[in-house]
């Protein structure tokens, strides 16, 4: 029983993602065929040989690795210890500063591109990975507000046994706060990773020179303005997503071996 | 642990809440500084361009409050934007949040070969917008669209999907349906956090199924509802991406989103002004929003962690 | 190299375009070319990915422009350079096309003149064309169309020959009794519907969508609503069309029609030249036909822009530049492979000129009299022109005319409308030139 509807529902969720992988393999007309045709004729690998001559993506992939490991460390430490103040420390100022902070989450991001160009200029940073990683360390406001809503749920007990022990906070968010909210850790690191890995906007708008492109950007660029070659923007679909898939499946071990309060309550 | 004596000492001298103000502001103080240059900033400049008429080329001049006057008076397509955004945010967000819970429970069970259905659940919010898009565009097309020849095999016609005025917010909702897997992620976070002795209580006390997820699971989860409830609509009432890839706001303006609106008005049509004065109105609206939301949370959020207070 | 103009040495320009990984490889190697004819000058390439309404270009160069790091020459969005001029941000190209004597080499549409003043250069050109399945047309027994613009079919021999090749899955034609319009296999047009697939039409019926100096609105005229609707009968009355949403970004570059024509589920495609490209790539027996005549023959020329921006410090070596950019042979590929037609007029007349870019599999017989020759009477659209543009269409226009398409409104009762809501955002601010 279980199972039929764990299957009904994978039908639903991979179908198009099937569909991509059958596509990356055909040529363009075989995609665009009525009715469909599931499989290719003559699968054509060549359209993932394509993909890297057209554009260095080989160059891209890296480019894109070195801006998600940062934004990831930056995301996992400097939200971690911001939502902890935020969730659990009584300090005067705490309830404005954070609903400050959220409300940044409300101002479409749009009306704030331009003027972030100017502010990166003006620090020196166009053109270089810096405006696309430097944020990272400094806090996310979604982030801080779902680490914030995981602290909420764990016992205040923990922070003051350690406390009595004579911890600081910078010792309990790391001995205590962190082991025991891996999961909410693990959410954050593949948003993180995800979010960056995906975006085009940024790097479109702070980088000037095809070396520095990311995936994303590349992806964004097989989808000519008059011309699209589809089975080529499939198959590089296919690469960029790869990576992610294997993270995920890794990363996702981390919700159940990730010590439940439970256990360590007992 | 040789320390603890002193470290104790320490403590009692020192005023508490002094130390907490200390350490409270210190931890927070990248936040702090962050979100003043990369957020506080633009955010100024942006209520200041409001106030102009600036095409982002040429100097801004200023005209007072007559990007609102526009907003409200003049724009067909202002209250047109708020409409379509409305409709799908208070339809899609809690169908949506009703599914990725039901799907986290679903996948929280511990029968063999979970790991890789969680993974297929999650394939679609992997996928990069621009390759999502582009999939259903192919799904939802009347002529070659997967989605027909399906309707057809249960004898139902054909239907016009994104492309039809009446159909195309439902087809960004269940659209949607299909990568809540973000939001299945974080329930399922929670879901595994939830101490196992308190589910194993309820068992040896002989209580249903039904009461242990009334009583213990429900409960807290509220933290995590309550975060997906306030981002949901925070998105929701963002929506952009996919309308803009997928449809540019039609047919007949029935899928212009407001940030679309927004965004058409700040970039194609050069009037930033305008955009920055329809984004200020957006923030205002979805902070006495959210204000209520927050506010309402006393009523119905648990949180371990405040117990003792 | 220009005689008596001397040049910098360690000059670096930055030149920004945008396109199809094909275009990137045609532009760059032309960059590279460059360098190498004028040692001392550097080129940096600045690729852009290309959205589907240009948006995200704009976005990108605002905030360039803003943070005053503009590059200094490169493509342009049309509609953008009246703005742009105006705000001191582009350069007057006026006295480097007289001093160098550009003038008649080049198709009088492509200088963007604002007064005395050239703000621009159209990059290419581009018309609309008529493409066909020839197998298609031979199974149902239809003829080839006429191939001289001048003798071409009317409309409503047109729309006859199209009902012909329309068959629903069970084989029946419109009009026959139990002709299910909904379960269509083979439709007989397809057509591109934004704005500026609408002029021919329009313009070959005596209509318009405002007028070219911007001041009048001019899509109510009997002769424009007529061209609506009818366009629209196609879809509702005749069932030759396949039902597509015009305004949606992406659905614009989803190559549906292009594949159902190759697949043999479309027997005619209007559409611009461009589209040549894909056609070409696909293997069936396509085939070029003059555009229908609604009263008298109509053309347009259309293009994407190219301009230089005030900031560069190196007008001098960005102009030589742009030049070697207009000249055909540079970028030799964008024409043969159906991308392009050449803005030079010798490629036009000239039968040595002119076989460099046609003589070749990807121009089908007959290219020559239905497209080549019809840019004789080709009238440049005023997308650039006309200010506003951009918002008179996607604010006023297309969401209305989206009604007729979706068979929710007639061509009257929308055009009406969209007169409505030009007056109330009041659009009509005249025209840059």
């Amino acid at each position: 029983m279980l199972y039929s509807v764990l299957i009904i529902g994978a039908l639903f969720t991979t179908m198009p993602f099937l569909w991509l992988l059958r596509s990356s393999v055909m040529n363009m007309r075989e995609i665009f065929t009525m009715p469909p045709v599931w499989l290719p004729e003559k699968p054509q690998w060549k359209n993932f040989a394509d993909v890297f001559t057209m554009l260095p993506f080989g160059r891209f992939f890296l480019n894109s690795g070195i801006i998600v490991a940062l934004n990831i460390i930056g995301a996992l430490f400097s939200n971690t210890i911001m939502a902890y103040a935020f969730a659990r420390i009584d300090f005067r100022g705490r309830n404005i500063m954070y609903a400050l902070c959220l409300s940044t989450l409300m101002l479409p991001q749009v009306v704030t591109l331009v003027p972030l160009v100017v502010i990166w200029k003006y620090l020196g940073g166009l053109n270089t990975f810096a405006p696309l990683t430097v944020p990272a360390f400094f806090g996310n406001a979604f982030y801080i507000f779902m680490l914030h809503q995981f602290f909420k749920t764990i016992p205040l007990e923990y922070d003051e046994a350690a406390f009595v022990d004579g911890a600081n906070y910078l010792q309990i968010i790391l001995n205590v706060i962190m082991p025991i909210s891996k999961p909410a850790l693990a959410v954050v690191a593949i948003f993180s990773f995800m979010y960056t890995w995906n975006d085009f906007f940024g790097p479109l708008l702070f980088l000037n020179e095809e070396k520095m492109y990311t995936v994303a950007l590349g992806l964004k660029m097989l989808t000519g303005m008059y011309s699209t070659q589809w089975h080529i923007l499939m198959a590089a679909a296919t690469l960029v997503v790869l990576p992610l898939i294997v993270l995920f499946f890794f990363a996702q071990k981390y919700f159940i071996e990730g010590l439940t309060l439970g256990g360590l309550k007992g | 642990m040789e320390t603890r004596p002193e470290i104790t000492k320490k403590h009692k001298k020192m005023h508490l809440s002094r130390y907490r103000n200390r350490w409270g502001w210190l931890l927070i103080s990248p936040a702090v500084s962050g979100l003043t240059l990369w957020v506080a900033l633009p955010l100024l400049v942006s209520l200041v361009a409001s106030l102009c008429d600036w095409d982002m080329v040429g100097p801004p001049q200023y005209i007072g409050l007559n990007n609102y006057k526009m907003m409200f008076t003049v724009d067909p397509s202002f209250w047109q934007a708020v409409g379509v955004t409305a409709y799908y945010t208070f339809a899609g967000v809690p169908v949506q949040i009703i599914v990725a819970f039901v799907t986290a429970l679903l996948l929280n069970t511990n029968v063999r070969g979970i790991r890789f259905f969680r993974t297929l659940y999650y394939l679609p919010s992997i996928l990069p917008i621009a390759v999502n898009s582009v999939l259903w565009l192919w799904l939802f097309n009347p002529h070659f669209g997967l989605l027909n020849i399906i309707l057809e095999w249960f004898g139902f016609p054909p239907q016009r999907w994104v492309f039809g005025s009446e159909t195309v917010i439902p087809s960004f909702i269940l659209m949607s349906l299909w990568s809540v897997g973000s939001t299945v992620i974080i329930f399922l976070a929670g879901l595994q956090g939830i101490p196992r002795e308190l589910l194993e209580a309820v068992e040896i006390d002989g209580g249903s199924g039904w009461h242990r997820f009334r009583h213990i699971i429900l409960p807290l989860m509220t933290p995590i509802i309550f975060y997906t409830v306030v981002i949901g609509f925070i998105t929701g009432v963002q929506t952009f991406t996919q309308p803009f890839m997928m449809t540019g706001g039609g047919p007949a303006n029935a899928s212009l989103f407001y940030v679309l609106h927004l965004y058409r008005q700040a970039f194609q049509f050069s009037h930033m002004g305008y955009a920055c004065a329809m984004a200020w109105f957006l923030f205002v609206v979805t902070m006495i929003i959210s204000g209520v939301i927050f506010k309402s949370s006393s009523l119905w959020v648990f949180y371990e962690g405040e117990v003792k207070k | 190299m220009t005689g008596g103009v001397s040049f910098a040495k360690d000059v670096t320009l930055t030149y920004v375009y945008w396109g199809s990984p094909n275009e990137k490889i045609a532009i760059e190697n032309a960059l590279a070319d460059f360098e190498t004819a004028h040692p001392g000058i550097r080129v940096r390439p600045m690729y852009l990915s290309a959205d589907f309404v240009g948006i995200e270009f704009s976005a990108k160069m605002k905030a360039l422009a803003q943070a005053n790091v503009l590059p200094d020459l490169g493509y342009f969005r049309e509609e953008d350079v009246g703005d742009w001029y105006a705000a001191g941000r582009i350069l007057d190209l006026a006295r480097y096309v007289e001093r160098d004597g550009m003038d008649k080499d080049y198709l009088p549409q492509v200088w963007m003149r604002l007064d005395d003043k050239i703000v621009g250069s159209y990059t290419a050109a581009e018309c609309q064309v008529l493409f066909y399945n020839k197998d298609v047309l031979r199974e149902a027994g239809v003829p080839e169309p006429p191939t001289d613009y001048r003798n071409a079919w009317t409309w409503d021999e047109f729309v006859a020959y199209a009902r012909e090749i329309v068959r629903d899955r069970n084989g029946r034609k419109p009009g026959e009794p139990g002709f299910d319009p909904n379960r269509i296999v083979r439709y007989g047009i397809g057509m591109d519907l934004w704005w500026a697939m609408l002029f021919p039409p329009l313009w070959s019926n005596g209509g318009d969508l405002v007028s070219r100096d911007g001041t009048e609105f001019l899509l109510d005229k009997p002769e424009s609503i007529e061209v609506i609707q009818k366009i629209a009968d196609l879809i509702h009355v005749h069932h030759v069309m396949p039902y597509a949403d015009p305004s949606s970004a992406a659905a614009a570059a989803m190559p549906a029609p292009a594949i159902m024509l190759a697949n043999g589920q479309l027997g005619f495609f209007i559409t611009g030249q461009w589209e040549l490209l894909d056609l070409a790539k696909m293997d069936f027996s396509l085939g070029v036909g003059a555009l229908p005549i609604w009263k008298k023959p109509a053309q347009m020329y259309i293009s994407g822009a190219s301009v230089i921006f005030q900031s560069t410090p190196h007008p001098e070596e960005a102009w030589e530049l742009h030049k070697w950019m207009m000249t055909p042979e540079k970028t030799l590929d964008l024409y043969t492979s159906g991308l392009w037609m050449p803005t030079k007029v010798s490629w036009y007349t000239n039968p040595t000129d002119l076989s460099k870019w046609i003589d070749n599999p990807v121009h089908p017989k007959g290219y020559k009299e239905a497209v080549v020759d019809s840019m004789e009477i080709a009238r440049v659209v005023y997308s650039a022109a006309v200010k506003n543009f951009a918002r008179i269409w996607g604010e006023a226009i297309a969401p209305e005319l989206d009604k007729v398409w979706l068979g929710k409104a007639t061509a009257e009762e929308a055009v009406k409308a969209a007169r409505e809501r030009v007056t109330q955002l009041d659009l009509l601010q005249g025209a840059w030139w």
